[in-house]
């Protein structure tokens, strides 16, 4: 008896931690569970080519469970298998430019439907999904149908934090620009690069030499070249007073053109339009290092008394200043491209960097209005410097508010 | 003799001995079958004389060096013309435009819009006409204005706020200071410091004056270090044209 | 009226436009930037002719008043002649003696390959495989000669600036060559990449948005007529 207790008892227990396990494999397969909520719309922020379709993320979702979705162009059918989506991907969290930074998002399965049987999504009719769920041997539908047609947005949202920073930004700027415009008396420090520009006439003046005068490699739709063609204007009309000449090589033709227009307005303005030589504002290639030789070229041979590098400027940038370095010019350069500042610093005797180079043009013209903008951007950046200690100090404290508030998509 | 004069005659030697060692080096490259005398042997010939000539700047400016200077202008600019042809106002303008008002056989419709890029290119001609010339301001301003306009939100979208994320972490997780931390705070004080610096409507003394200086040492370290980076690559540069001129040329290397 | 303010308010549309344009993804915006892109590529295109103009005349004045070195600028006509000769050769021959749809062009005068452009064994492509891509390879390893001298200049500036850049570059070459390894592995290991990852990005940060600030501001002032020096002086 006593031993048919025994025998029971430690096949119950043999049976127990068999079962055990498998319990906790049940546990972690549970049965196949049909599709929640599977809606189908037209995808936001897009210029109208696809189709959204969610729906709601399930218990049973794990490898080797797939959603199938298939697509008809009529609520009647045919209905094609269309896509195959592994339960344990795509997510609405994975498009956060369409949906956001919601934590809701981890909830929900999101695919984006750009094309029926490889032809683009019909915009005038609609186009009609099913969603089923299988794990290879068991296959359950959702009970219902989602139609949708895609239409192109008129705003993106997701970049609704670019449009905040531009109104700022703007506002900022145009704000003191009409203060200036009241004849507030505004302080701008001294910049010595171009506090040296006026020196540095009078000595190619006194030498008897030309300046040169670059604008970088950028076209005309580039603001360092239009900093730049602006700068030359100011720089001209000096030249033009002091009775000097200015030589300026160009790089594309549009900035050419403008240039020539720029220093004749200049020396018109100056009262010197006889002085005025069209010819020594001239292109010479659009070629990288050609151009670079070519000045190279001009800097060896008309030994320029003064040198000025404004503008946008790649590799040739220490081929050009030095060699202007080595020939003993007086060297100012202004560049906002960030790789090439540390070879104009070690060859040049003054360098803008950066921003100096698009404020260059309000310093010399001392116009209240340009000078207006440069506080603007001078609060722009007190408004950068105060989200950088606030945000930091948020997120440290471990809200990722601001983290959140800047990302972009 | 005058130095200078004297120094022109030594140019001159040079260069004809110079011109002399690169004929004779060729000829011996050619007979001994080094270089086989096609496309592709005169192809390396010409690029190594270029090479020399371009090195030959090193020494002074001279008229080796403004042969190959002038010969790549040329060159560079008859290339620019057939490409801006071949690439841009052949496919862009003349198929879908022009070719239709020269033949009227050519299929489909032509795309009238493009005649106002067409006609605001022609405007730049005006500048050479002196009482049309204020035409050609039309197209400066299209191209000028357009660059104004589509930078503003791109920069600010693609610069300030990609620069903002990662400038945002938290100093320290769970109040623990780690060498992240530190790194994360002198970041922080990098960044301020030169944003300081620039300020325009601040003078550059006192306080202010004293944090400008911390931002001028962060921009220094941060120049020279791209300095340091730039240097290296340059110098594998160098020794690709030396593995040119020795391995393609003269075959000393195999 | 219209020489000054018309080019004024073409910036003021123009720019205002593409400001708008960025937030809005609909297909009309998105067929917009894609058509004024265009539209920017043609009248660059068609401004080349006014930069040969300029090269010819500056080097034709050159040679007709036997400006010294005048002889260089028969070189640079005869170089241009030659490529635009090149370049146009193929599709001239082929434009008198056409070959069969799909037929290989083939050879003309027994060396001169038929391709048109500049792909790969048309002559053009020889000219650029032989003379302009040497050329560029040249120069752009002549910077390294002139890096040399740029940094014995900088040594020469006592200043605690020069002097702070110049140890961070060498430390960074330092580290990228088997030598920094081997005087200590703490060099590319800790030293460079603290000077990369920390005062490095600090600056350059800095830097970028002083320039994108400096630039919106300078977009600004484009936009409302403020900046229009580029459309040649500045009053009306």
């Amino acid at each position: 008896m006593n031993c048919h207790y025994a025998r029971s008892g430690l096949i119950t227990l043999i049976i127990v931690l068999l079962a055990f396990p498998l319990a906790v494999l049940a546990q972690d397969k549970p049965s196949l569970m049909p599709p929640q909520d599977f809606i189908a719309f037209d995808t936001p922020n897009d210029d109208g080519k696809s189709i959204s379709l969610i729906w709601k993320a399930s218990e049973s979702d794990r490898e080797g469970v797939y959603y199938i979705i298939y697509a008809a162009t009529s609520s009647k059918g045919p209905w094609k298998e269309q896509y195959r989506v592994l339960s344990t991907t795509r997510f609405k969290s994975d498009a956060p430019q369409y949906f956001g930074l919601s934590k809701d998002n981890e909830k929900w399965h999101f695919y984006e439907v750009t094309d029926i049987n490889e032809n683009p999504l019909s915009i005038t009719t609609p186009t009609y999904f099913k969603l089923a769920v299988t794990d290879g041997t068991n296959t359950i539908a959702f009970p219902g149908i989602a139609l949708s047609m895609p239409q192109g947005n008129w705003f993106d949202t997701s970049k609704i934090n670019v449009l905040v920073f531009v109104i700022v930004f703007s506002f900022l700027v145009m704000y003191f620009i009409s203060l200036a415009r009241k004849n507030l008396n505004l302080f701008i420090r001294h910049i010595p690069g171009l506090d040296a520009i006026e020196e540095t006439i009078g000595r190619a003046t006194e030498m008897g030499r030309p300046i040169l005068y670059l604008n970088g490699l950028l076209d005309m739709s580039s603001l360092s070249t239009i900093a730049s063609t602006s700068i030359l204007g100011k720089v001209a009309r000096k030249v033009a007073n002091y009775d000097s000449q200015i030589k300026v090589p160009c790089y594309d033709p549009i900035v050419m053109s403008v240039c020539q227009e720029v220093v004749k307005e200049s020396y018109l303005e100056a009262g010197r339009p006889d002085a005025f030589k069209e010819d020594n504002i001239f292109f010479i290639t659009n070629d990288q290092f050609a151009y670079a030789a070519a000045v190279d070229g001009i800097i060896v041979r008309h030994k320029p008394a003064a040198n000025l590098y404004m503008g946008y400027y790649y590799a040739e940038s220490l081929l050009i200043a030095e060699t202007g370095a080595v020939s003993g010019a007086m060297q100012i350069a202004g560049t906002d491209s960030i790789t090439q500042l540390p070879f104009f610093i070690t060859t040049c005797d003054y360098t803008l960097m950066g921003e100096e180079l698009y404020a260059a043009s309000a310093y010399l013209s001392r116009e209240p209005l340009q000078l207006g903008s440069l506080k603007g951007q001078d609060f722009g950046k007190g408004f950068i410097i105060l989200m950088l200690v606030v945000g930091t100090i948020v997120s440290t404290i471990g809200y990722p508010f601001f983290v959140n508030l800047v990302r972009t998509f | 003799m005058t130095p200078e004069k004297n120094n022109k005659t030594i140019d001159t030697i040079l260069l004809i001995i110079f011109v002399a060692f690169l004929l004779g080096i060729n000829i011996f490259l050619f007979s001994g079958k080094y270089l086989h005398f096609d496309t592709q042997g005169v192809g390396i010939v010409v690029a190594a004389f270029l090479t020399l000539a371009m090195y030959s700047f090193l020494y002074k400016d001279n008229p080796l060096f403004k042969i190959a200077e002038h010969i790549f202008v040329g060159i560079g600019m008859g290339m620019g013309v057939v490409l801006t042809w071949l690439q841009v106002i052949k496919p862009l303008l003349y198929k879908p435009l022009i070719r239709h008002a020269i033949f009227d056989n050519t299929p489909g419709t032509p795309d009238y819009i493009l005649i106002v890029p067409m006609i605001l290119g022609i405007f730049m001609f005006a500048r050479l006409y002196g009482k049309t010339s204020w035409l050609s301001r039309w197209s400066f301003a299209f191209i000028v204005g357009g660059g104004a306009g589509i930078g503003i939100p791109v920069i600010i979208n693609s610069l300030i706020l990609k620069q903002l994320e990662p400038s945002l972490q938290p100093i320290f997780v769970d109040w623990v200071v780690t060498w992240q931390s530190i790194n994360i705070l002198l970041i922080l004080v990098g960044t301020i410091s030169v944003l300081i610096y620039f300020f325009f409507s601040l003078p550059h003394k006192g306080t202010i004056g004293g944090i400008s200086r911390i931002g001028i040492w962060f921009l220094m370290i941060s120049f020279g270090a791209t300095f340091g980076y730039t240097v290296m690559g340059r110098m594998s540069l160098i020794i690709q044209r030396i593995q040119f001129l020795l391995t393609d040329w003269l075959h000393i290397i195999k | 009226m219209i020489k000054r303010q018309i080019p004024l308010v073409i910036a003021f549309i123009v720019g205002v436009m593409f400001i708008i344009q960025f937030f809005v993804p609909h297909k009309v915006s998105q067929d917009a930037l894609t058509y004024v892109n265009q539209w920017s590529i043609i009248i660059g295109g068609i401004s080349i002719l006014l930069g040969i103009y300029s090269l010819i005349h500056f080097h034709f004045i050159s040679i007709r008043r036997g400006r010294p070195g005048w002889g260089f600028s028969v070189v640079l006509f005869g170089c241009f002649g030659l490529a635009v000769l090149v370049g146009f050769l193929p599709s001239i021959v082929l434009w008198f003696k056409p070959v069969q749809q799909g037929a290989e062009p083939g050879v003309w005068l027994g060396f001169i390959p038929l391709k048109p452009g500049v792909e790969e064994g048309s002559p053009l492509f020889w000219l650029f495989l032989n003379l302009i891509s040497p050329f560029m390879a040249t120069m752009f390893s002549l910077i390294g000669f002139f890096i040399a001298s740029a940094a014995f200049r900088a040594f020469r500036a006592r200043s605690i600036e020069a002097t702070l850049l110049l140890i961070a570059a060498v430390i960074i070459m330092l580290g990228q060559i088997p030598l920094g390894q081997m005087i200590w592995q703490g060099i590319p290991d800790i030293m460079m990449d603290w000077i990369l990852k920390v005062p490095n990005t600090a600056a350059k940060r800095a830097i970028t948005f002083g320039i994108t600030l400096g630039s919106i501001a300078f977009s600004l002032r484009i936009i409302f007529g403020i900046e229009r020096a580029y459309l040649g002086g500045g009053k009306d």
